[in-house]
């Protein structure tokens, strides 16, 4: 049975939060794209984008873009997989840590794995340099790659674990009673069935190392990406249109990429998720399979825990690797001002999109499954737009839309928030970056889980007169409340690690946490770095379980055990 | 309980689906009224387009075209949450996140009863139904048929002034099935409320009904009491679709006096009522349900048997019932012999005298449906 059901009339609630979604997501991201549009049709944003194949410069950072996006999609997703697989079909001690461990770098601030890495593998690298006597250049390709793999193949390993997870068991069982064996089961029918995953995981992939900013600036070197290209555009030829003509090849790709994952691969999916699995699944038990997928999994979690070691160690001695006695000298430089302003403008900006973000996310799910009969597809990728435009060309286009108040026929539509002149200094158009950037992450969830609730729950509710406002914060809002906290967790750490937006708003008046770490990596600070990077680690950490309890004070348990009597 | 509202008229009710090639209609031209305090079965196969018609009078589908009226005023511009009106689902659709009593009191919380009021009313009603010692229990803690009672009681406690099932039925098991029709019966009796039912379950329909609506491809192919349904199909689908059917080939057709019409089928004369457009019809066909039909032990041998005589292929003993399946000459039919005397049954293989019992039996026109075989 379809979930949505057609022919429904429009409830005024439900008018009034689609007029409402459209207005915020026109303000929050199409007129910021718009206005990148516009202005890579000046002279100089024109020139970029007419010669972009001829001009050798140019092409050449395409080439770049293309090939790193290209690398860190293929590799993230071999080794997602191979951690995936690990984790469903492989029995060993210590599985849940791992997990956890694997998922860290989804939530770590963007530089940790860039200073980490240059010093424990850089030219005078404490492994490099101090154990193997090798200097080896990283700052470039082979080091970006290194790094965003790091940092993205959680991506993919979530993804394809739960894939792995939603594989009827009985598939493998019907296999092996037809008589073929282990690893013809797995070529034959496990990978194809995954081939969806795989896809899905390396466009994601492709999509977020392109856009990425911090590491091409703080350990790009000389190998010039379009999104680091189009930051000097702005802070060192100081030229808009230029920006803006890069910006719109970079958004070009990413859009195109993520239509194709979206509406492609996730159709392709097979994998049926409806019933539960019977039976558990086959084991590993092959020893040969065993070392190879134990050795990777190992290899790659010493290096994840290796680096956020290198992280705490590196925030509490003078210079790590060089100098390795204990102070407390680089928090108390933090502390003693330098960063203060920022801990606190960031933890409050963040407080207060993070339930805005929630429930917009919220808001869109629920009309895109429950209420929205044509476009619903429409709305949901417009929601999604936020994720899918790289962070830099959000920053840019809202620098170039807010820095002034927005007119229409000289009349304010929109007054300026962005810009040390703005008002509150420019914090409105910071916290509006945070909204668009987390909101997708509660959407999807909210729209998995809605798609699991049975519509005539909510026709009930409606049936006993009950309106459609009342219905969604007495029915549909208490059901998908899980779904909402997880969403309201993700857009709080989204919103406090985020930088590439950011960069292009912070004001002399406010100051991101982030854009402090990007400046003292430049200065070549790593032990400041890292003190920063802990200090966001330890905040997102208590923030997130504060949000958490609260949330679940009133969240209503929908399985709570049987109660004996009365 | 004498009642003056709840008159519901169904006008010419149409919705398509979809558009273009791909243009499917649901419910073609709907017309029906039901009166204050009747219930109404809406019956047919999955596809014929009876959820989409309750959902049109609940308000969760608007219609291509039609009106739905209630007590003379058009609800086509209400929402579901504006229409007094009940329902029932067939997944319960019992708010996972609230106990028994918070689920009943919903409506009434809506409607903005005193918190006084919303105890007394729902405590009557869970009280009613055997629920009260249910109350402070979550859905999940229920059994199904705790859960539909509830269900209905959370439909019932604001009084609507219809009340529509959407096959609420389906998912109890036979025996759990047989105690609510009882239960939903008595209870719609008593409050009196126009009831809409959909199923696709004839012994549901015949069971509560005192009119049923037999739907087939998105149209009505007949609407009467149960029992006209049953003795009276007007169709070899409604006659085929409710109960077991035999369909008699006839010749001679003629009109007798008394209105009966005589027939010959199976070598016998017969006389028998007829469909008004069975005289009109090519090929007519004489439905005998398999309970009219008698058979006896015959002393024929299988090559010297008659045309009222037929070789026993299958016979079923359930006890209180004996079904046979007999091939004549021109065709098998099915006989069910109630509470058969021990040494009368006749065995697979012998020869079986056949009769059918006139007064039952009723002439139909010819129909395009396939007939469907007994299985």
């Amino acid at each position: 049975m379809a979930l949505k059901r057609s022919g429904t009339k429009y409830d005024i609630f439900t008018k009034i939060a689609l007029v409402l979604v459209v207005a915020i997501v026109f303000f929050l991201i199409i007129l910021p794209l718009l206005n990148i549009l516009i202005y890579s049709t000046q002279p100089t944003g024109s020139a970029i984008i007419t010669n972009a194949f001829s001009d050798e410069v140019i092409r050449q950072i395409l080439w770049n873009t293309m090939k790193l996006g290209l690398t860190v999609a293929f590799l993230g997703t071999l080794l997602g997989f191979i951690m995936a697989y690990t984790q469903a079909r492989v029995e060993f001690r210590g599985k849940k840590v791992l997990h956890i461990i694997n998922l860290v770098p989804i939530i770590s601030p963007p530089f940790a794995f860039a200073t980490a890495v240059i010093v424990l593998f850089g030219r005078s690298g404490i492994i490099t340099r101090g154990i193997f006597d090798w200097r080896p250049t990283l700052y470039g390709y082979t080091g970006l790659v290194l790094v965003l793999t790091l940092s993205f193949f959680p991506i993919a390993y979530m993804n394809l674990l739960g894939m792995l997870r939603s594989l009827d068991p009985a598939l493998d069982e019907a296999g092996s009673s037809l008589g073929a064996s282990k690893w013809r089961i797995f070529r034959t029918v496990t990978l194809p069935l995954l081939i969806p995953g795989f896809a899905g995981s390396f466009l994601l992939l492709f999509i977020e190392s392109i856009a990425d900013l911090a590491n091409p600036l703080i350990i790009g070197g000389n190998y010039t990406v379009l999104a680091s290209r189009a930051y000097m555009a702005i802070n060192g030829d100081y030229d808009i249109p230029m920006a803006a003509g890069y910006s719109f090849l970079l958004l070009l790709p990413a859009l195109l990429v993520f239509l194709v994952q979206r509406y492609w691969a996730q159709r392709k999916s097979v994998v049926s998720v409806t019933g539960k699995p019977s039976g558990r699944p086959t084991v590993v038990t092959s020893p040969l399979a065993r070392f190879f997928l134990l050795s990777v999994t190992f290899l790659l979690t010493s290096l994840i825990v290796l680096v956020y070691a290198t992280v705490v160690l590196g925030a509490f001695v003078k210079i790590i690797g060089v100098e390795n006695s204990f102070t407390l000298e680089h928090f108390r430089y933090l502390l003693g001002g330098f960063a203060n302003a920022a801990v606190k403008a960031t933890t409050f900006l963040a407080l207060i999109a993070t339930p805005l973000a929630g429930i917009f996310g919220m808001l869109i799910a629920w009309l895109v499954i429950r209420k929205v009969r044509r476009g619903s597809e429409a709305l949901d990728f417009l929601g999604m737009l936020g994720i899918a435009v790289p962070g830099t060309v959000i920053g840019i286009g809202y620098a170039i839309t807010y820095n002034d108040p927005v007119k229409i026929g000289g009349v304010t539509v929109f007054p300026q928030v962005a810009g040390g002149a703005a008002i509150f200094g420019g914090a409105i158009a910071i916290v509006m970056v945070y909204i668009i950037r987390s909101s997708p992450a509660g959407q999807r969830s909210g729209i998995s889980l809605l798609q699991q609730i049975d519509p005539s729950i909510e026709e009930a509710s409606a049936s006993l007169g009950a309106s459609g406002g009342r219905t969604f914060r007495l029915v549909t809002l208490p059901l998908i409340s899980g779904a909402f906290l997880s969403g309201l967790m993700y857009a709080f750490a989204h919103s406090m690690t985020t930088l590439s937006p950011i960069i292009f708003l912070v004001t002399p008046d406010i100051s991101i946490l982030t854009q402090k770490i990007l400046a003292e990596a430049d200065q070549g600070r790593y032990g400041n770095v890292f003190a920063l990077c802990c200090m966001l680690i330890v905040l997102i950490m208590v923030i997130g379980g504060l949000i958490n309890l609260l949330v679940r004070r009133f969240q209503v348990s929908t399985d709570r055990p049987l109660v004996t009597g009365r | 309980m004498a009642k003056t509202t709840g008159k519901l008229e169904l006008r010419a009710l149409t919705k398509e689906f979809g558009n273009g090639s791909e243009k499917v209609v649901a419910v073609k031209e709907l017309s029906l009224t039901i009166n204050p305090g009747e219930f109404v079965t809406l019956l047919g196969p999955s596809g014929c387009g009876k959820t989409t018609a309750l959902r049109m009078v609940a308000g969760f589908e608007t219609p291509t075209s039609g009106q739905v009226l209630l007590d003379g005023e058009d609800l086509s511009a209400l929402t579901p949450d504006r229409r007094p009106m009940g329902m029932v689902f067939q997944s319960y659709a019992l708010f996972p996140h609230m106990t028994v009593f918070d689920n009943v009191a919903y409506g009434l919380k809506v409607k903005k009863f005193s918190t006084a009021q919303i105890k007394k009313e729902v405590g009557e009603i869970l009280d009613s139904m055997n629920l009260a010692h249910l109350t402070n229990r979550a859905p999940n803690q229920l059994s199904g048929g705790q859960q539909q009672r509830v269900a209905l009681a959370r439909a019932m406690v604001v009084r609507p002034k219809v009340l529509l099932f959407d096959e609420p039925l389906s998912n109890l098991d036979a025996k759990l099935r047989a105690q609510m029709r009882i239960e939903i019966r008595n209870i719609q009796r008593r409050l009196g409320i126009t009831s809409i039912f959909v199923t696709h379950d004839q012994d549901e329909a015949m069971s509560l009904s005192d009119r049923i609506v037999v739907m087939r491809n998105a149209v009505v192919e007949q609407s009467g009491t149960p029992e006209e349904i049953y003795r009276r199909p007007s169709s070899v689908f409604v006659a085929d679709f409710i109960g077991r059917s035999n369909f008699l080939s006839v010749a001679e057709v003629k009109k007798g006096a008394s209105g009966k019409v005589t027939v010959e089928a199976s070598g016998v004369k017969l006389k028998v009522n007829a469909h008004p457009k069975a005289l009109k019809s090519a090929h007519p066909h004489l439905l005998v349900r398999p309970e009219s039909v008698s058979v006896k032990k015959s002393s024929s041998s299988s090559k010297s048997r008659k045309a009222n005589e037929g070789v026993v292929k299958n016979v079923v003993f359930y006890g209180n019932h004996v079904e046979y399946s007999i091939d004549t000459p021109t065709q098998t039919i099915a006989a069910v012999v109630s509470d058969p005397v021990y040494d009368e049954i006749v065995p697979v293989g012998a020869v079986a005298k056949i009769d059918f019992d006139e007064s039952r039996a009723w002439l139909l026109p010819s129909d395009s449906a396939v007939i469907t075989s007994e299985e």
